[in-house]
């Protein structure tokens, strides 16, 4: 930078310049550049791993961006989930939305998408299907599983991240030359037999790395270099300081995959997974409601108001009552607080919101 | 056979904290049993019956035990044995 003319810096950077230090690296070159601002990423989830995810192919000139996320900002976020500040919790932003704010200031010559949904098997395919690659940055197995299905049904590769406390984990899942996610996790935990953020912890680094690292298989395959991925499953603790390559290849021929073997696609189909999820660390509870008209928050909030505060933007609208938080989303879903119990959130959903 | 067995974090509660433990036996199962022996409830958490839960997975010097043999994948000294479970948060 110190070699920087203040000529050079009042002129929009021309793309050379701007990706200069990553096309001087052999392994991505002018070619490589060329395919990355070429390319479209489905990036699942913007919380923790999503964030840097967003950040990093942001800044690497991934020419297409669509970001889905389902959540809105809390205080709490800031320990971890780097694209946001102060002001967008303020703002009561959702965090797709946000995180599109920040990119576009690091690089305005991208296309970002924000998506404010919950992905499920009504609208996966639509949302991965001009994808060139699908990055994971989910916090559940339902999600991962829906991932892991389009994928594989529509022959696109995706890159898992998982972390917890100070361990994390990636692995590149190619369908047909890589072992899918369910022939290595072949059923997602059951509920308390897993720790969660809630009673385990996540430390940032943990994050950074995990998503650094799926970061840096993204680059490998959005610029065809199919050659150079990693194809165990990497396992870190950063408190450990351990790094671990797992060899999975050798299950591709062994396990009578369900998902990549007989192509049974059960998270898509709808026969698995449910609308209604625990969120994980955060003693709250997500209605999936899909409402096929968009609810009007002037109603809503004349109806509820008597019964306690209310605010709304056009993003959300928020309610207190018998000290649980609703969140209520123009689509009808809602994410209540208070509770982990699934029941009781229905319950509460529909005592108060309605079907 | 002594063998290292890697304890994932949500399990070191039955180990004191204890990142690797010993313990012996000639294939992975008796590992498994003699690991159970020493530190009580620890393979209930791992195992359903007989079988490995759907959602750990036993690596013997970092490859997968369902590509080798299973539960009977023979084991020698100074091998590895390490216990993965899925991991969900992100």
């Amino acid at each position: 930078m110190s070699n920087d003319s203040p000529t050079a810096l009042s002129n929009p950077p021309s793309l050379p310049d701007r990706y200069s230090r990553q096309t001087i690296f052999p392994g991505i070159g002018v070619e490589g550049q060329r395919r990355l601002m070429q390319s479209h990423v489905t990036l699942c989830g913007c919380g923790a791993l999503g964030t840097v995810l967003a950040s990093s192919l942001a800044r690497a000139g991934v020419g297409h961006l669509r970001i889905i996320d389902r959540d809105f900002l809390e205080l709490h976020n800031l320990q971890r989930q780097v694209l946001f500040d102060e002001n967008d919790v303020n703002e009561g932003l959702p965090k797709a939305e946000a995180a599109a704010r920040k990119l576009e200031a690091i690089n305005s010559t991208i296309h970002v998408e924000p998506v404010v949904t919950d992905i499920d098997h009504t609208n996966i395919i639509e949302l991965a299907q001009d994808a060139d690659l699908i990055l994971d940055g989910t916090d559940n197995f339902e999600t991962r599983y829906l991932i892991n299905d389009v994928a594989v049904k529509l022959g696109k590769p995706w890159v898992y991240g998982g972390c917890i406390g100070s361990h994390g984990q990636v692995m590149n899942i190619v369908p047909g030359q890589t072992p899918c996610l369910r022939c290595v996790v072949e059923s997602a935990p059951p509920p308390g037999m897993a720790p969660t953020c809630e009673t385990a912890g996540i430390l940032g680094p943990t994050v950074n790395i995990i998503a650094s690292l799926q970061a840096a298989e993204a680059l490998k395959i959005l610029t065809g270099h199919f050659d150079a991925i990693v194809r165990e499953l990497i396992m870190i603790d950063i408190w450990d300081g351990t790094f671990k390559k797992l060899k999975i290849a050798g299950l591709l021929d062994t396990v009578d995959c369900p998902t990549c073997k007989k192509r049974n696609f059960e998270w898509l189909d709808g026969k698995l997974g449910s609308h209604t999820t625990s969120l994980c660390g955060r003693n709250a509870v997500q209605i999936a409601h899909r409402s096929s008209e968009r609810l009007s928050f002037e109603t809503l909030e004349k109806q509820l108001s008597p019964l306690g505060p209310v605010t709304y933007n056009r993003f959300m609208l928020k309610f207190d009552v018998d000290g649980y938080q609703f969140t209520v989303f123009p689509d009808g879903r809602a994410i209540i607080k208070g509770t982990n119990d699934v029941n009781k959130a229905r319950t509460l959903y529909a005592q108060y919101i309605g079907h | 056979m002594a063998v290292k067995v890697l304890i994932p974090t949500p399990l070191r509660q039955y180990t004191a904290g204890k990142d690797t433990v010993e313990a012996s036996g000639a294939t992975v199962n008796e590992v498994l049993k003699d690991l159970g022996t020493q530190y009580a409830g620890i393979t209930e958490r791992m195992l359903d019956g007989a079988k490995i839960r759907r959602f750990v997975n036993v690596y013997v010097n970092d490859e997968d035990i369902r590509y080798l043999q299973n539960l009977e994948t023979a084991v020698k000294d100074g091998d590895e044995v390490s216990i993965i479970p899925a991991v969900a948060g992100g």
